[in-house]
């Protein structure tokens, strides 16, 4: 009896949790974006076109999305590089090596904003060393500007791209690689045509992966945009400064879209490409 | 296309030749890739560690003396020409603590909650066979792909009535840390045969619940602590979502070091940012040495 009860009765139970914590509040998100008062008012979609209308918030998605991309493009390729030494090789180190890099998975944006303030800043650690080195104060402010965005961004995205990477190199089969090697394949060509192939699904997953990630934070443009502003921060911004909530669950709906339809596409692709080898 | 057959004579050839080879010329052509691989691991750890320790020194030099700020400001009473200075801690513990408690409270009762909804739902879509199984998984671990400033509107919109309580900011840290302990579960009950051991319980006369408390359970263990951890790590360290569902009364530690970098000195800033530190790090290195190589399924999304 009871254990029937837990059956049938645990199912729904979890999907009530999920219902009240997540799905619910969706619902409403989505709701309020097409409503025109901050409590209700009727049916718009003025909010959806204030969006691409107003020049600052379109420049915002347009800097978030390509952001976005091009730090997750580069998290994968240089993440892949410890990834592989840590799957392949044995070096001295090894534990805390790994240990150090996956420190930043648990800062917030704010803490790797203030990082790159510190080093990059108009008095940072790096323009002071380069000023006693070269007598030239290089790389001062650079934290304001996009190359300290993009630095404070892959930063953020170390530890989540290596450790994907990783669970994924570990699942090869190093048969095939060893069956290319004694076909005559150098170094090279294993990588190119064994080992690569069998990768670009995990490559495409951590791709999504970190995409989303960097389109959802804040925190660092929140420490150190002076010029740049991303979505996340204008939503951010509709809310404390203007009090503008219809703008800004229009906007986070804009957000949940993109994020939604990258983790989608590169689920689609994964299983395309590893269902049809 | 590769059948197995083509893999095994492959392997055999390979092991033939490979007498044949002198194994000083293999070792040489792999150590040139490995040491490059190296160098740029070395590079990407001097990024991520330099930081750290200029923040860490940073909270107890004075940093006059480094020229990373023009002059720095001393209370009362202390000696404005001394190399090391603790004033700063006991600056930030003093003005933050009730931040520092509440996340502290939260992110311990965020842990209690999830072992007691993450545990039974891990169990659920690791070995339920109800229908729609796959999607309430989906559903579980979507919010690791939401941006969490989306989540905290959607909330904020869903229950405005609830607002300012501080279970408020409980409910954003749940919807991110669930996902961490359902997955924990969830991948180690998918590790190992679990129906068979229970099976091999129920032969000898355990009903369900004997079963689930005494075998389910203590093979979950280690799943269970590593799951704990992360979540206690994820909701101390929580900044988006909190940031806008709390009040100045519900504020969190990591709000508070948003203050700080804001309105507060960089000695006062680096002073708060090791306390954040004090917390997390022994959390992180205690997350890498019970986790190791589970942890790269585990550990995604923000």
């Amino acid at each position: 009896m009871l254990k029937r009860f837990a059956a049938i009765a645990s199912g729904p139970l979890l999907l009530a949790v999920l219902v009240v914590l997540l799905v619910w509040p969706l619902i409403c998100l989505v709701s309020g974006s097409l409503h025109e008062g901050n409590s209700g008012g009727a049916w718009t979609l003025d909010n959806y076109t204030a969006i691409f209308q107003t020049r600052s918030s379109r420049v915002a998605l347009f800097h978030s999305i390509w952001i976005s991309l091009g730090v997750a493009a580069a998290a994968v390729v240089i993440c892949l590089g410890p990834a592989w030494l840590f799957v392949r090789h044995d070096f001295p180190g090894k534990r805390i090596a790994r240990a150090v890099l996956t420190l930043p998975m648990s800062f917030s944006g704010i803490l790797i904003g203030f990082l790159c303030v510190i080093m990059l800043g108009r008095i940072g650690v790096v323009p002071r060393l380069m000023e006693w080195l070269t007598g030239t104060d290089y790389f001062s402010g650079t934290a304001y500007q996009l190359g300290g965005i993009l630095i404070a961004y892959f930063y953020f995205e170390i530890p989540r791209a290596t450790l994907s990477l990783e669970s994924a190199l570990r699942k090869l089969d190093p048969r095939l690689e060893l069956a290319a090697c004694s076909l005559g394949a150098g170094a090279w060509q294993r990588f190119t045509l064994v080992v690569l192939p069998q990768l670009w699904p995990a490559l495409l997953a951590t791709f999504a992966l970190t995409f989303c990630v960097s389109l959802g934070s804040f925190g660092v443009v929140l420490i150190v945009a002076k010029r740049f502003s991303l979505l996340p921060l204008e939503v951010f911004e509709q809310i404390i400064a203007f009090n503008r909530y219809p703008l800004a669950a229009a906007m986070s709906v804009v957000l949940l879209a993109i994020a939604l339809c990258a983790s989608l596409t590169a689920r689609w692709a994964t299983h395309r490409l590893t269902h049809v080898r | 296309m590769m059948t197995p057959a083509t893999i095994e004579a492959a392997e055999l050839t390979l092991e033939r030749a490979g007498e044949s080879i002198p194994p000083r010329v293999r070792a040489r052509r792999r150590s040139t890739a490995k040491l490059l691989l190296l160098a740029l691991l070395a590079v990407i750890l001097l990024v991520v560690i330099s930081p750290v320790i200029v923040v860490v020194l940073g909270s107890f030099l004075n940093t006059s003396f480094l020229g990373l700020s023009s002059e720095q400001w001393v209370g009362d009473g202390t000696d404005a020409n001394a190399l090391i200075t603790f004033q700063w801690f006991s600056y930030v513990l003093k003005l933050y603590q009730p931040q520092l408690l509440f996340s502290f409270q939260l992110a311990v009762l965020s842990v209690v909650v999830c072992i007691l909804i993450g545990v039974p739902a891990g169990y659920l879509i690791a070995r339920g066979s109800f229908p729609g199984r796959r999607w309430l998984e989906e559903l579980l671990l979507l919010p690791l792909a939401l941006p969490g400033i989306a989540i905290s509107i959607a909330l904020i919109q869903a229950y405005a009535v609830i607002r300012g309580r501080w279970y408020f900011v409980l409910f954003g840290h749940l919807i991110y840390t669930l996902p961490f302990m359902a997955r924990c579960v969830a991948g180690t009950l998918r590790s190992f045969d679990c129906a068979a051991l229970e099976r091999a319980a129920q032969s000898l006369g355990a009903g369900p619940w004997q079963r689930f408390f005494f075998v389910v359970l203590p093979s979950l263990r280690h799943a269970i602590t590593l799951g704990a951890l992360l979540v206690f790590a994820v909701s101390f360290g929580e900044f988006n979502v909190s940031f806008l569902l709390m009040t100045p009364l519900t504020a969190t530690f990591p709000s508070a070091l948003y203050a700080t970098y804001t309105f507060n000195s960089f000695q006062v800033s680096s002073a708060a940012t090791v306390v954040f530190l004090a917390v997390i790090l022994p959390v992180l290195a205690l997350i890498q040495w019970l986790g190791g190589d589970e942890l790269s399924k585990v550990e995604q999304g923000a």
